[in-house]
């Protein structure tokens, strides 16, 4: 046994002529939690299908626990999915939906029926073993499909998905304890989302994709403190990081070398920008959002650019009210202009 | 005038054909031959209460008892080989492909030709000496034998062949079950199949244990309807193409028998009994049925 748990290799993947992956590079180690982050439409359900052997590549090759297994069948992969509807049959109980692959592979009854069982103790729902789909909640049926993912020891786990129908306060329960869960059985996990804080919260790694393409794979504090592209620094937060031509702002504190000859944009985040700052760009206030203890003030400049601060609630502006925004520069993001990529000093 | 009753007055007056039509050619009819089930009625004299005299004889008619046992070995026959036809066009034909619409079309338009005109061409397709059917069979035979050296089927004179034809007929006007079973199978969730590909199953796996279960409601309200209908579908079959025989009565079903006791005999409150043992045979077969069904349906409620 060598080799990441799993490893992508230059893969694409095309639907009805339409290249929706491009040669995807991702390696995924043994054990790890990766988070397939981005928008509806940027590919990342074709990542994991690709994976699963339900779509196939048209260039690439993709390596399972150090086997090649592009031509082999869904099947032969050892993998198992859970999907983001769950994909429990209405008419078995919850013992028998977990033990399906194990009766398909013709286990005997009994011990499918015992792993069954074990599988359902270890994510909580032993006591549901059997009702039937019909009769279950949300959470319940999540918690029956991950146990039938995980009856079969697959080398990887694929989860489409898998939070997006539960309720608000159920998914971030359910997102705790998938990542307990992991950390349980040290498996190996792609997890798909759309969710920024679901990423950043589950995730050892996380993959940004956008339109086919991976913008940037790091571990949340880097994705999160190193933008690789203005696509991340955007889509993570929220609300988004302000990006505005530098020069709008005038940072404070030490500048970094900065290129003579190239324009950048300057990004930060709201809860880095102050609205205090009397050297900072006048700007006006055109709304304000109390979300609790916080407020979110959304300001346009002087020059007309467009700026989100974070404020607490009780030293909110008023509407109207003018203002200077400041930010230091040690909570500057730097990007070239014209790719939006990260502008790293030299 | 309030809304509520505004649009009460809408709704009736937008029921009232369909209720006219309900109760003038189906409800009153019914009641009528309900009524006379227990007359003597001839079209000539007025009817004349008999009481249960025509349903004792009924039970005693020989010919009647023939007719149901006719009707119920046909629907038993039947209604399984039209379900598992249907069923097998519409797994084979859900896909989009090369080819597919024609062959769907293909599957629908036996159901949709007259079904006199359909009579009339199973009369020539069964014909023994010229009928393409038996020409078929006696391909490679000699002496007008079949090529294992038997007899081709009589279908027109033979009881037990008769009664194989009037079923074989049947299965090939599937195609109303054939849509709604194609409409049930596409609408079954992708997600299982793909789910059943990663467990590795096998086709005739995912048949039983996917297929089959998912669509399990669709096909017991198919096979309920059939059952229903199957007492109907004999009737143009055995008036066309058999003519109730071969003598005396081998493909005589209930439904012929109805009809020529009312305008043949003119025995219309005989053939009214006989209708409503037609109705009690066919709502205990479809309460047995249901209540497999339901014991199914509970699974269902997603």
């Amino acid at each position: 046994m060598s080799g990441p748990g799993l490893l992508l290799d230059g893969v694409s993947a095309a639907y009805r002529g339409a290249t929706v992956l491009h040669e995807v590079e991702l390696s995924v180690a043994r054990g790890e939690l990766l988070v397939v982050l981005g928008p509806s439409g940027a590919g990342k359900s074709t990542v994991l299908r690709v994976v699963a052997g339900l779509e196939p590549v048209t260039a690439g090759r993709v390596h399972i626990a150090g086997r090649d297994v592009t031509a082999a069948r869904p099947g032969l992969r050892n993998v198992s999915m859970v999907f983001q509807s769950y994909a429990l049959f209405p008419h078995l109980t919850v013992a028998e939906n977990i033990a399906f692959g194990l009766e398909v592979r013709d286990t005997p009854r009994a011990v499918a029926g015992e792993r069954a069982r074990a599988a359902a103790e270890t994510v909580g729902c032993a006591t549901l073993l059997d009702r039937r789909p019909g009769q279950l909640s949300g959470g319940e049926r999540q918690r029956v499909a991950l146990a039938r993912a995980l009856v079969r020891e697959p080398d990887v786990f694929l989860l489409d998905e898998p939070l997006s129908n539960l309720d608000l306060g159920l998914r971030v329960e359910m997102r705790a304890e998938l990542r307990t869960l992991h950390d349980r059985l040290g498996a190996t996990m792609v997890h798909v989302t759309h969710d920024q804080t679901e990423a950043l919260v589950l995730a050892d790694r996380i993959a940004v994709l956008r339109a086919g393409r991976i913008e940037q794979v790091g571990t949340p504090e880097e994705i999160w403190h190193a933008p690789a592209s203005t696509f991340v620094a955007r889509f993570v937060g929220s609300p988004a990081m302000n990006l505005l031509p530098a020069g709008s702002v005038l940072p404070s504190g030490d500048a970094p070398p900065l290129p003579a000859d190239e324009d950048l944009h300057v990004g930060f985040r709201p809860e880095a920008t102050r609205l205090d700052d009397v050297e900072g760009a006048a700007a006006s206030v055109d709304r304000v959002e109390v979300v609790g203890e916080d407020a979110y003030a959304y300001l346009t400049l002087a020059n007309g650019g467009a700026v989100v601060a974070r404020v607490p609630a009780a030293r909110r502006p008023a509407r109207g009210a003018p203002v200077r925004v400041g930010v230091r520069w040690a909570d500057v993001h730097l990007f070239h202009v014209g790719s939006g990529r990260r502008y790293r000093p030299a | 005038m309030r809304p509520d009753t505004r649009s009460r007055r809408q709704l009736t007056l937008m029921l009232a054909p369909y209720l006219v039509g309900l109760v003038g050619l189906v409800l009153l009819p019914a009641l009528i031959t309900l009524a006379l089930a227990f007359t003597e009625y001839d079209l000539l004299r007025p009817p004349t209460w008999v009481g249960l005299a025509n349903v004792t004889a009924l039970l005693d008619d020989p010919v009647f008892r023939v007719a149901a046992i006719n009707s119920l070995v046909f629907a038993v026959v039947a209604v399984p080989l039209r379900l598992l036809i249907a069923l097998g066009l519409a797994l084979l034909l859900y896909r989009r492909a090369p080819g597919v619409g024609t062959a769907r079309t293909a599957a629908v338009l036996p159901t949709a030709v007259p079904e006199i005109a359909y009579g009339l061409l199973w009369l020539w397709l069964l014909n023994p000496l010229y009928g393409p059917i038996n020409q078929l069979l006696r391909t490679g035979g000699q002496n007008g034998l079949t090529a294992l050296g038997r007899t081709p089927p009589q279908w027109l004179t033979d009881p037990t062949d008769a009664r194989a034809a009037i079923i074989a007929m049947s299965l090939f006007t599937v195609g109303e079950t054939f849509v709604v079973l194609l409409a049930a199978r596409r609408a079954l969730p992708r997600d299982v199949y793909e789910m059943a590909a990663l467990e590795d199953a096998t086709g005739w796996d995912v048949f039983r244990r996917v297929t089959l279960p998912l669509m399990a409601p669709v096909l017991g309200l198919l096979a309920v309807r059939d059952a229903i209908q199957s007492l109907h579908f004999t009737f143009v079959p055995a008036f066309v193409v058999t003519d109730g025989g071969p003598p005396p009565y081998a493909t005589t079903y209930l439904s012929l028998f109805v009809y020529r006791n009312a305008f043949e005999y003119l025995r219309y409150g005989y053939a009214a009994a006989a209708t409503l043992l037609m109705i009690l045979l066919t709502v205990a077969a479809v309460l047995v049925q249901w209540r497999l069904i339901r014991r199914y349906r509970a699974f269902y409620r997603l």
